[in-house]
């Protein structure tokens, strides 16, 4: 080859590579100078993206670490109609997977001016991971925690429920919402062209939902509800409540109200029945309230439990006259023997020794009319006639629970003052908030532990052959307790039904060294009688707790060894 | 002749040390992506514990399935030593 012809082939190489070499700078120049900004935006949208770090919402356990509501993660499956290839085939194969209605779905999906429809909010994931197996275009999916109840029913009217987006909705879910409820954290990743992040650019991280423990107990909480609807299968009762407390801590062991519900399809229940009525409705409590008067008498050293009066079979307050509950002639009876018969007029003489302004204080010391400031909201104050409005009838009303309303709760706590020596203690339902201070009840004395001790000692003698309640005697243990027949209110406040009662019974086991207060009401029970349906149910219930959590009798049989 | 090594090792060293990065965010992403997974399937685990702990699931498993009955009320006797 010639020097002349290679020097040809070189000048030619040489001017295509400067002729490529130009291309390429002119190419990058445009790229990086004119079309930058569009590109890097491209590009960021890209390899860019800010992702949502959920945060769990708080577990509610009961008192011994038992899960009552908890987050489960589900998946959200939602399409993209704009996407979609066939909507028949999506709203079919959602319809087999999820068990959603194809039908409904089939117009959303169809429909390509939307570019978001929900399939199935929180889905099971194993529903949805079958819809992702079939790989349909425009059908997308992400995870979501659902709220779960895992017992059910169990305090369900306690713990309330959270709604789709995980708020609280009712009970203590709503009230604790603040601290059950997280803050969802914020991170910027760079993504590789397969998905996979590269980096992190910023990270707001997640704040928990607290955890919460309660002060019910499970065990005791299914048994109360048990009880309750055997009850009001029982006796063909409208419904029922309970409330078992620790006297001595004012702990909430059971807080229960039938019918109740399943919490996890609260969507489909009867509103009246998603209510804790224990704490927002209100009952005239009849003959319970009798131990206010008896306890003012008593602490005001106008009388002792031996002090006698002879009561006639009716006693006339103003316009009225007040018979007992079943006839019988004029007696002599002793105001321990007021409390065991749960005598009417008995209890009126003792209100009149009292006054009226004297009773009016002691109701307000006892807490009615006020509220008992339990960590649950809605709670209602009751209804007590301020003393300036008191007709000339009031005090034959009052002593003997009518005219008055209160709470279940209301009742509760003032029947464990008495069996805490005295002490008044705010009924609580949260243990402990992880990560924040014990709350501390409040305490007060509202009784000397003389008087209380002495309003035990008669209220064991409720629990006995003469007295009304000897359904609630539990073999080996003393008990106090005091039973309730209140005719309901006419709606139309125009005075009492005849055939509509309350029946209760309140008390206390191991009267000589408390350990449980409860208290049962039955709504319109077929039988009226609070010592023939409500204080058989205290018994029950009472018997199971106190061998569950291993309470000593009180009054075991002796056997000589 | 040197620098040229020196550059070409610190250029090396600089990729590598990109890549590390690189591999070590994948492995964050992923273990992160573990971390959602297990604490699922604890809570679900939880939920299942909760569920099997319910009373009435136990009664129902010892009536049915054990044929158990509610036991009596125990009797608690009191012992005292005559003297």
């Amino acid at each position: 080859m010639s020097p002349k012809l290679v020097n040809r082939r070189i000048r030619l190489l040489f001017v295509i590579l400067t002729i490529a070499f130009a291309a390429t700078l002119a190419r990058a120049a445009w790229l990086q100078g004119v079309r930058a900004e569009p590109l890097s935006r491209l590009a960021a949208t890209q390899q860019r993206q800010t992702v949502e770090l959920p945060a769990r919402r708080g577990t509610i356990f009961d008192r011994n670490g038992v899960p009552l509501a908890l987050g489960e993660q589900a998946t959200t499956v939602y399409a993209d109609p704009t996407q979609l290839k066939s909507a028949r085939t999506v709203a079919l194969a959602a319809e087999r997977t999820l068990g959603v209605d194809a039908e409904s779905i089939y117009p959303e999906l169809q429909n390509r001016k939307r570019s978001f429809v929900y399939l199935e909010r929180k889905a099971d994931s194993t529903k949805a991971d079958a819809l992702r197996a079939r790989k349909l275009p425009g059908v997308g999916f992400y995870a979501e925690e659902r709220r779960r109840y895992p017992q059910g029913g169990v305090a369900a009217q306690v713990l309330g429920f959270a709604g789709q987006d995980n708020q609280g909705l009712a009970g203590l879910e709503l009230s604790l919402d603040s601290s059950l409820r997280g803050k969802p954290g914020k991170e910027t990743v760079i993504r590789d062209p397969f998905g996979r992040v590269v980096d992190v650019l910023s990270e707001t991280a997640e704040r928990q939902g607290r955890d919460v423990f309660l002060t019910l107990d499970h065990r005791i909480q299914a048994q109360a509800e048990v009880v309750l609807r055997e009850t009001i299968r029982r006796w063909h009762a409208k419904a029922a409540s309970a409330v078992v407390l620790d006297p001595r801590s004012g702990e909430v062991l059971a807080m229960a109200a039938a019918p109740n519900f399943d919490a996890n399809r609260f969507s489909t229940t009867r509103p009246d029945y998603l209510r804790n009525r224990t704490v927002t409705d209100t009952y005239e409590p009849g003959s319970t309230f009798k131990l206010i008067p008896v306890a003012g008498a008593v602490s005001e050293a106008l009388v002792t439990p031996q002090s006698a009066f002879t009561l006639a079979p009716s006693i006339r307050v103003a316009d009225r006259v007040i018979h007992e509950h079943d006839p019988r002639p004029t007696v002599r009876m002793t105001v321990a023997d007021i409390v065991a018969e749960s005598s009417n007029v008995g209890a009126i003489t003792l209100a009149e020794t009292l006054g009226s302004e004297r009773l009016a204080g002691w109701i307000d010391r006892f807490g009615f009319g006020r509220r008992t400031g339990i960590d649950f909201p809605g709670e209602t104050p009751g209804i007590v006639l301020p003393l300036e409005r008191w007709s000339g009838s009031t005090i034959g009303n009052l002593p003997i629970g009518h005219g008055i309303a209160v709470t279940p709760v209301q009742m509760a706590a003032a029947y464990a003052a008495v069996a805490n020596g005295g002490v008044w203690v705010q009924p609580h339902l949260v243990e402990h908030v992880v990560g924040r201070a014990r709350p501390t009840a409040k305490r007060k004395r509202i009784l000397s532990p003389q008087i209380a001790s002495q309003l035990a000692t008669m209220l064991t003698g409720v629990v006995s052959e003469h007295g009304t309640g000897l359904a609630a005697a539990i073999p080996g243990y003393h008990v106090a307790g005091k039973t309730g027949t209140a005719a309901k209110a006419l709606p139309d406040g125009g005075g009492y039904s005849t055939s509509k009662y309350v029946a209760s019974f309140v008390g206390f086991v191991p009267a000589t060294r408390p350990r449980l207060v409860i208290l049962v009401t039955v709504d319109e029970p077929t039988t009226i009688w609070g010592g023939v349906v409500a204080a058989p149910a205290f018994q029950e219930l009472a018997r199971f707790a106190l061998q569950y959590l291993e309470v000593p009798p009180d009054a075991p049989v002796s056997a000589s060894g | 002749m040197v620098w040229i090594a020196v550059l070409a090792v610190l250029l090396v060293g600089v990729v590598a040390l990109n890549v590390a990065v690189l591999r070590l965010n994948m492995q964050i992403e992923k273990l992160g992506q573990q971390r959602l997974e297990l604490e699922a399937e604890n809570a679900l685990l939880e939920s299942k514990v909760s569920s099997t702990l319910a009373p009435a699931r136990i009664e129902q498993k010892a009536r049915n399935g054990l044929g158990l009955v509610p036991a009596a009320d125990p009797t608690y006797v009191e012992l005292r030593r005559d003297r």
